[in-house]
């Protein structure tokens, strides 16, 4: 959880809702999406795709203490607020990115509508049922359990203690309220939505889909699946790595992702 | 007091035969506990004395039996209070039948008001029932989000309580249970419909839900200080709501055994904490995960020695939980001034009696009923 000053914190108002949101960096815009454990802020992974593109990383409805609007129910309907919070922002031709319940979130927002998108950005992405193993559980399971399941080498993420601490009475407030924002969005189906795979046939946008080999959580086995079925995407699989690479595999994935930019 | 005192026995109906060695080492006592240490052939004898347990109640005039329903778990083998309640009606002829209750939240609010009302019928209106949102685990364990428990049970409730004093067929626009033709044919015998009681542990919230609609609070088993309090939120809730709430409000289940001396009372009585460090051991995401209720009700709960404490409560030993009233074993004499010091402090309208636990045996337990029942029960009523 590192924290870099260059990234500002500002509030957008979508349609009346009140968005937390880190930013910085120039080039063009690149919008990040969070997964179920809630947005961390700006971070050192951030700041390096800062140095070429203009990052935002938005809370979703909900979560970080945030408020949903009533009618935000399922990740279909975060999928269309996101939508609403890329037009509040003005942006056009966005690189869209999102990690696990973010990138399940992101799929979904290109599978609706995609001419704004110039690129996407999947990292280890929940949003297809694998077909052998299983989505590991998230909610009923200790916070030990769930901190287990989620890197595969505590020696490879900069600042472990920080997610391994006790936290305040604050943090363990959000920790609390972003596990009942979660809960309400991923809980059934789990973690997946069916239609995805065909839904996602739509989809033209350059594709890039990152996995962790060792992901405990959602099986790389899905990033194949993912694979299927955006079409031209490509997949880089990124070894001795769990569920969350651009913290644990920093410097290759940030390549990865700028290497995969470049390219287009 | 205008309100007569009513006494019930209730048998979680344990599947005794579990031990601590069983348990150790799983993750929970509930979910992780697998059910291949079940013998079907062990239950069948276990429900047949816990059957003839409730007829002898009704024989020895109990004012009803109460019954209850969990998922999951060894230490109740009911998981469903309806089916239970079938056999109550045929095994006893006067008997109130408590239900307490039906996990609302994650069934089928048409077909539970549909075979509540059957039993109504069935029983010539005994019935009364219960509503309850469960332990969490109930949630999970039947696969729905922790988060939905409260509205779905609050639009359960509606939807039971309209099928019961609406003539159908009628539209349900609700957000759960859409239905666009509602008429179920069998309809309570009691009128407008059976009695409702709604239990609690330690929430506010529970005990404020109940005042509002005017149900018996039943207190399942806090200590004596915390029930008290719970209690007074309920009468400050009736006094806003515009009524006066008495002794026919509010109920208090409590751990207790009769045996014909002390001594082997005291013995017996031992295994009321029976696996207790097991039965609802887990992590926080099994027995309070975020979302099933306040933080305030969790605050409460940290305070108290739920029956089968688990982790979350402080612990006590046998002899602290009798000193507390959480247990009362004992000749009929010991227990009939044990409850009135209840009485006395609480003056509930109902008392609870839990009367067994784990592997007690099916004579001491027959035993006790019949002391509850012709010395206990009459004693404790004239005063």
């Amino acid at each position: 959880m590192t924290t870099v000053q260059s990234g500002s914190r500002t509030t957008v108002n979508v349609n009346g809702t009140a968005v937390e949101m880190y930013s910085g960096g120039n080039g063009p815009p690149l919008v990040f999406f969070h997964g179920a454990g809630g947005s961390n802020g700006w971070q050192a992974w951030h700041e390096d795709l800062a140095a070429e593109y203009t990052v935002y990383v938005p809370s979703q409805p909900g979560f970080n203490g945030t408020e949903a609007p009533a009618w935000v129910k399922t990740i279909h309907d975060v999928a269309h607020f996101n939508h609403m919070f890329v037009d509040a922002l003005g942006l056009q031709d966005i690189i869209l990115m999102g990690s696990s319940m973010g990138g399940w979130v992101s799929a979904e927002m290109a599978a609706m509508d995609d001419h704004n998108v110039d690129a996407l950005v999947l990292v280890d992405p929940a949003g297809i049922k694998p077909r052998e193993g299983e989505i590991a559980e998230i909610f009923m399971v200790s916070a030990e359990t769930r901190l287990n399941q989620r890197f595969y080498d505590p020696s490879q993420v900069e600042n472990y203690d920080n997610y391994a601490r006790e936290l305040s009475p604050e943090e363990q407030l959000v920790v609390h309220s972003n596990a009942i924002t979660a809960s309400q969005l991923c809980w059934k189906p789990y973690l997946h939505n069916p239609s995805l795979p065909h839904t996602l046939s739509r989809v033209g946008t350059p594709t890039l889909i990152v996995w962790g080999n060792q992901d405990a959580i959602i099986p790389v086995e899905c990033g194949h699946l993912f694979q299927q079925a955006i079409r031209g995407s490509q997949l880089r699989i990124i070894d001795n790595c769990g569920h969350s690479p651009a913290v644990e595999k920093r410097a290759e994935f940030v390549g990865a992702v700028t290497g995969f930019l470049n390219s287009l | 007091m205008a309100h007569d005192l009513e006494v019930f026995w209730f048998s979680e109906q344990p599947y005794g035969h579990v031990t601590e060695d069983d348990l150790e080492g799983w993750e929970s006592g509930r979910m992780h506990f697998p059910n291949t240490y079940f013998d079907p052939e062990k239950a069948h004898v276990l429900y047949s004395n816990y059957h003839d347990q409730y007829q002898l109640a009704d024989e020895v005039n109990f004012d009803g039996i109460m019954s209850n329903e969990h998922h999951s778990s060894y230490w109740c083998m009911k998981p469903s209070v309806n089916v239970d309640a079938a056999v109550i009606t045929q095994r006893t002829r006067k008997a109130k039948i408590a239900m307490l209750g039906n996990v609302i939240a994650v069934n089928d609010p048409v077909k539970m008001a549909e075979e509540i009302a059957m039993l109504d019928c069935i029983s010539g209106g005994r019935i009364i029932s219960g509503f309850v949102r469960g332990t969490a685990v109930e949630t999970l364990h039947a696969g729905y989000s922790p988060t939905e428990n409260r509205p779905r049970f609050e639009e359960a409730h509606d939807l039971i309580i309209k099928c019961w004093t609406d003539p159908g067929p009628f539209r349900w626009e609700g957000e759960y249970w859409p239905h666009r033709m509602v008429n179920p044919w069998v309809v309570p015998i009691q009128k407008p419909h059976p009695p409702v009681w709604f239990p609690g542990t330690g929430s506010p919230e529970s005990v404020i839900w109940a005042a509002k609609h005017r149900y018996p609070y039943m207190n399942l088993g806090s200590l004596l200080d915390l029930t008290k309090q719970l209690k007074g939120i309920y009468h400050e809730t009736a006094a806003e709501e515009g009524y006066e709430a008495g002794p026919e409000h509010f109920g208090y289940l409590i751990r207790c055994l009769v045996a014909d001396t002390d001594e082997k009372a005291q013995e017996i009585g031992r295994t009321f904490l029976w696996t207790e460090n097991h039965r609802n051991r887990g992590p926080m995401e099994f027995n309070d995960p975020p979302g099933y209720q306040s933080r305030e009700a969790l605050r409460i709960k940290m305070s108290r020695p739920l029956i089968g404490t688990g982790t979350m409560g402080r612990r006590m030993t046998y002899e602290d939980l009798q000193d507390a009233y959480n247990i009362i074993v004992g000749s009929p004499e010991t227990v009939t001034e044990k409850l009135r010091h209840i009485r006395r402090d609480l003056d509930p309208g109902y008392i609870l009696i839990y009367g067994n636990e784990g592997h007690m045996a099916h004579e001491d337990v027959m035993r006790s009923v019949e002391l509850l029942g012709t010395k206990v029960i009459p004693a404790l009523k004239e005063g």
